[in-house]
């Protein structure tokens, strides 16, 4: 019967280390959310400032990114922040603009990256026609309209490559509802300009 | 837009697949996700588009990281042989072609060559036949090969792309066969610190090629291979950038290599940087060295390091030779140590600038961070200094250079250590930022420049810093495993600087402690060296760089009749300094003039960089190079045979030969891919959920324990 006793404690201890386990992972996974939503609330404050004409405003004293524009859909009452560079660490922030794309706004193929489990879960919602508006650091509003949204490999950089229109490639992770992060798939929204 | 996906996955991703997705059924179960359509996605990231119809049975089908696959390219070994004796290496480079195909092939290899090689021979062996390669100007050699390609005899054309990015050629080899292509060039060896070394570059790196594509209807037929299209900033980008391995291939391109040296003094330390040797030492104190692993893939710079033992590191050698009627020399002389080393220290404004482009991913980063942190940690109170990153886009730590206080130091430090590399490699923005101010009053202005070069546009770039330097000097660090030699030696040379390599994150501490000493020290300057009994000479490199602590003065010498004196002027630490140098013996050697001649193309390529119009330089160039048999920007050696092989009713299919990725890259970061953007928030939600759940079942189903025993002493 000791066995018994030895068997228990063994399962009390099994337990409890699964339990904390789970607390422990679901912290992190919590911490994971709450830091992109927090970062948003802080980049409306550099994005403000950076309105009032200063450069490169870094949100925080330590960060290595700044907001370059702000990008609205309305009908999805999403109001982001877009980051200066789209490196996995700008991007638990907020979306990034991919360097070496078109720069926003100025003409040709502009492409933002953002999470597809915080700030671009949104993309699955976007309809073709819908409505777009990113304000640029000068404070001016360029409007975008939803033409296509497909799903491509990772390593279809063409997708990047510059187009004679002036349009939006929005990218994030597909499938939306994956597990696992760092799977080869993508889904890929395009927008082309549009005038007021 | 055609969307032509090549999937880059090895098989071991595959194999691990399934696992995801019984784990993904077995959790979307559990918490009742939406399963169809989690099910759904993963079947998509299955599809693996494969181009089945291509392959025929028993080929050999790669893909490559630059895009598309390689079929049944010409298998490649390398045996380079190095024979260093005294100041001077004659280097063999065996190219063998392998021919695996069923089919008639031309095998085209794109590789790199040390930036100073005089490379003066090519011969192609067919089985016991040798063909001995014939110097001419590049079109016309150009044509010879297409003539003899077209009529179906073997030949073989090398041609240089940049001084140290080469093509060779091989035409109508038959199905199964070898076919070698015998290279050979003169090199002298790089003496610093009193520690000789030579390198042998073994891959070209992925350049990076900035400007826009030019229309494809343009020139055509001139078009190279390459992944890369030409620009207008780089018109021949598609001849430098050969196709690049999937690593999840492994390596290909074998190479051995086998060094005999003559040092010609006792040695304190000889070692191999990159790749562990076997040495023997004979009689006549000799070293003969192969490597440990007989054979090594083409990913790596090799580097082999000698010092002399104690006493004798030499002050001066002379290197001669009888050419032509025409007396060549080449001296060595060291200036003295320091003048003094207690001199005032002069307040110096480094600007430090380094490339956080995608090429630099993984190690390369580590190593350049590394050395920044050190050089950070280097500046003394009253110094100023800026921080300069450079991918894509050019961004400067402060507005302009700030004092060194112990706050700067520590922003810069957070700075620094938080980089990442990624993006291209648009340098010239980068370099224009750096060079943009002038040095403040009473003050040095060093630029340090960490990079791995890689980039197509390095005469645009070289243009750019001697227009901008002023006052500044530029420090080129070479960074990773295989770096743009060329650019790096050549920037530095424009630079009024030096140059520096790392290679691994152990080199670190030593290699910048020599830069470190190379700043801080007075240097050797405005040299000027003449000959007695009034003999003209002609004097390579016609202009004499500075030289910084540690630093040989080395210069080729064309002249009429036998030198016996040479009077070396210059200013050292502000004071005027002159030497006398007996040029009396000498070492009678073979390929002096070659040096020379090799030199002399550099200084006339240097001019072009300064804006010499490209019809002089080629004339000149020409002149040299036709007389001593190099190959340069516009001469090529091509060898024909005299007979016929290929029946003209096979075709000849062109192969080119794919090159691996340097060894600590990332063909991601390289050649690019979507951006990753996931999360692992689920995961650990999930994982969370499961944990808990995990342990609320153990403890609610702990009776059940009670029923195994009993279960298990039954049976």
């Amino acid at each position: 019967m000791a066995n018994k006793a030895s068997r228990k404690r063994i399962m009390a201890i099994v337990s409890a280390s699964c339990f904390l386990f789970g607390v422990w992972q679901l912290g992190e996974g919590a911490w994971l959310e709450a830091k992109a939503w927090l970062a948003q609330q802080l980049l409306q404050q550099a994005w403000s400032e950076t309105l009032d004409g200063s450069q490169q405003v870094r949100p925080w004293p330590w960060a290595d990114t700044w907001p370059v524009a702000r990008m609205q859909v309305k009908r999805l009452q999403v109001d982001q922040i877009v980051l200066a560079d789209a490196s996995g660490r700008s991007m638990a922030f907020g979306p990034g603009h991919v360097v070496g794309t078109g720069q926003l706004g100025s003409g040709g193929n502009s492409a933002i990256s953002g999470h597809r489990d915080t700030h671009f879960r949104f993309l699955k919602q976007l309809q073709t026609g819908d409505r777009m508006d990113l304000t640029l650091k000068d404070g001016k509003v360029h409007g975008y309209q939803v033409i296509d949204a497909s799903i491509h490999h990772k390593d279809e950089t063409w997708l990047l490559q510059d187009t004679s229109d002036e349009g939006l490639t929005l990218i994030t992770c597909y499938p939306f509802n994956a597990i696992v992060p760092g799977g080869p798939m993508r889904y890929v929204v395009r927008a082309k300009k549009v005038a007021f | 837009m055609t969307t032509t996906t090549i999937t880059v996955f090895p098989g071991s991703g595959r194999s691990r697949k399934p696992r995801h997705s019984t784990m993904i059924v077995l959790l979307s179960l559990l918490l009742c996700w939406q399963l169809p359509q989690a099910v759904a996605a993963d079947a998509a990231a299955e599809m693996t588009p494969m181009e089945q119809d291509q392959v025929q049975r028993g080929s050999l089908l790669l893909h490559l990281a630059s895009g598309g696959v390689s079929l049944d390219a010409p298998m490649l070994k390398t045996d380079v042989k190095m024979d260093v004796s005294g100041m001077l290496a004659r280097v063999s480079v065996h190219q063998r072609f392998h021919n695996i195909s069923s089919e008639w092939a031309e095998g085209i290899y794109v590789f790199p060559l040390p930036e100073d090689a005089a490379v003066d021979r090519m011969r192609l062996r067919i089985g016991e036949r040798i063909i001995e390669g014939e110097i001419k100007e590049k079109a016309e050699a150009r044509r010879t090969y297409e003539k003899a390609k077209r009529e179906g005899k073997k030949a073989s054309l090398l041609r240089q792309e940049r001084p140290n990015i080469f093509t060779t050629a091989v035409a109508n080899i038959a199905p199964g066969e070898e076919v070698v292509v015998e290279i050979e060039y003169q090199q002298n060896l790089h003496y610093d610190q009193e520690r000789f070394s030579i390198r042998f570059p073994l891959v070209v790196a992925p350049r990076y090629i900035p400007g826009t594509p030019k229309q494809s209807d343009e020139i055509k037929g001139f078009q190279g291979s390459g992944w890369a299209k030409d620009t207008d900033q780089v018109p021949d980008a598609s001849r430098i950038t050969p196709p690049v391995l999937d690593p999840a291939h492994g390596k290909i391109n074998q190479v051995s290599i086998q060094v005999n040296l003559n040092a010609g003094f006792p040695l304190a330390r000889l070692e191999s940087s990159y790749h562990p040797m076997d040495t023997t030492q004979d009689e006549q104190g000799v070293h003969h060295m192969t490597l440990r692993e007989g054979q090594v893939p083409a990913d790596r710079d090799f580097e082999l390091t000698w010092v002399p033992a104690a006493n004798n590191a030499p002050q001066a050698a002379m290197f001669r030779e009888n050419w032509d009627d025409a007396d060549y020399s080449l001296m060595m002389v060291m200036p003295p140590a320091k003048a003094n080393a207690d001199a005032g220290r002069i307040a110096r404004e480094v600007i430090y600038v380094i490339d956080t482009s995608g090429s630099m991913h993984g190690a390369s980063i580590d190593q350049a961070r590394a050395a920044l942190l050190l050089a950070l940690k280097r500046l003394q109170p009253g110094d100023r200094f800026n921080v300069i990153q450079f991918n894509s886009n050019t961004s400067a730590l402060f507005r302009g250079a700030v004092q060194v206080t112990p706050n700067n130091i520590h922003k810069a430090m957070n700075y620094v250590a938080g980089l990442y590399a990624e993006g291209g490699t648009e340098m010239l923005s980068a370099l224009r930022l750096a060079l943009r101010d002038d040095a403040s009053e009473g003050m040095l202005r060093q630029v340090v420049f960490l990079t791995d070069g890689s980039v197509g546009n390095e005469e645009k770039l070289f243009n750019t810093i001697q227009q901008q330097l002023g006052s500044s000097r530029l420090f080129t660090v070479g960074i990773g495993s295989a770096p743009n030699s060329f650019f790096m030696t050549r920037a530095a040379q424009f630079g009024r600087g030096t140059f520096t390599y790392i290679g691994k994150v152990d080199e670190v501490k030593q290699k910048m402690a020599e830069l470190f000493s190379k700043l801080e020290s007075p240097m050797l300057t405005d040299i000027t060296i003449e000959l007695a009994d009034g003999i003209k000479a002609d004097l390579r490199p016609q202009r004499i760089p500075d030289l910084y602590l540690g630093e040989p003065l080395l210069v080729a010498l064309r002249t009429e009749q036998k030198p016996t004196q040479m009077q070396i002027k210059g200013v050292l630490d502000g004071k005027p300094w002159s030497r006398s140098i007996e040029m009396e013996g000498g070492a009678d050697s073979p390929g002096v003039h070659l040096l020379w001649a090799r030199r002399t193309i550099a200084d006339l390529m240097d001019e072009r960089a300064r804006g010499k119009p490209e019809s002089e330089v080629r004339t000149a160039v020409l002149d040299i190079a036709l007389t001593h048999k190099l190959v340069s920007k516009y001469t090529s050696l091509v060898a024909v045979d005299k007979t016929p092989v290929r029946p003209m009713d096979k075709d000849l299919k062109q192969k080119n030969i794919p090159t691996n990725l340097p060894k600590g890259w990332s063909s991601n970061q390289v050649f690019g891919s979507l951006p990753q953007s996931a999360t692992p928030a689920p995961l650990h939600l999930l994982l969370g959920l499961l944990g808990i759940l995990a342990g609320w079942l153990a403890r609610k189903f702990e009776w059940l324990l009670d029923l195994l025993p009993r279960r298990a002493t039954g049976s």
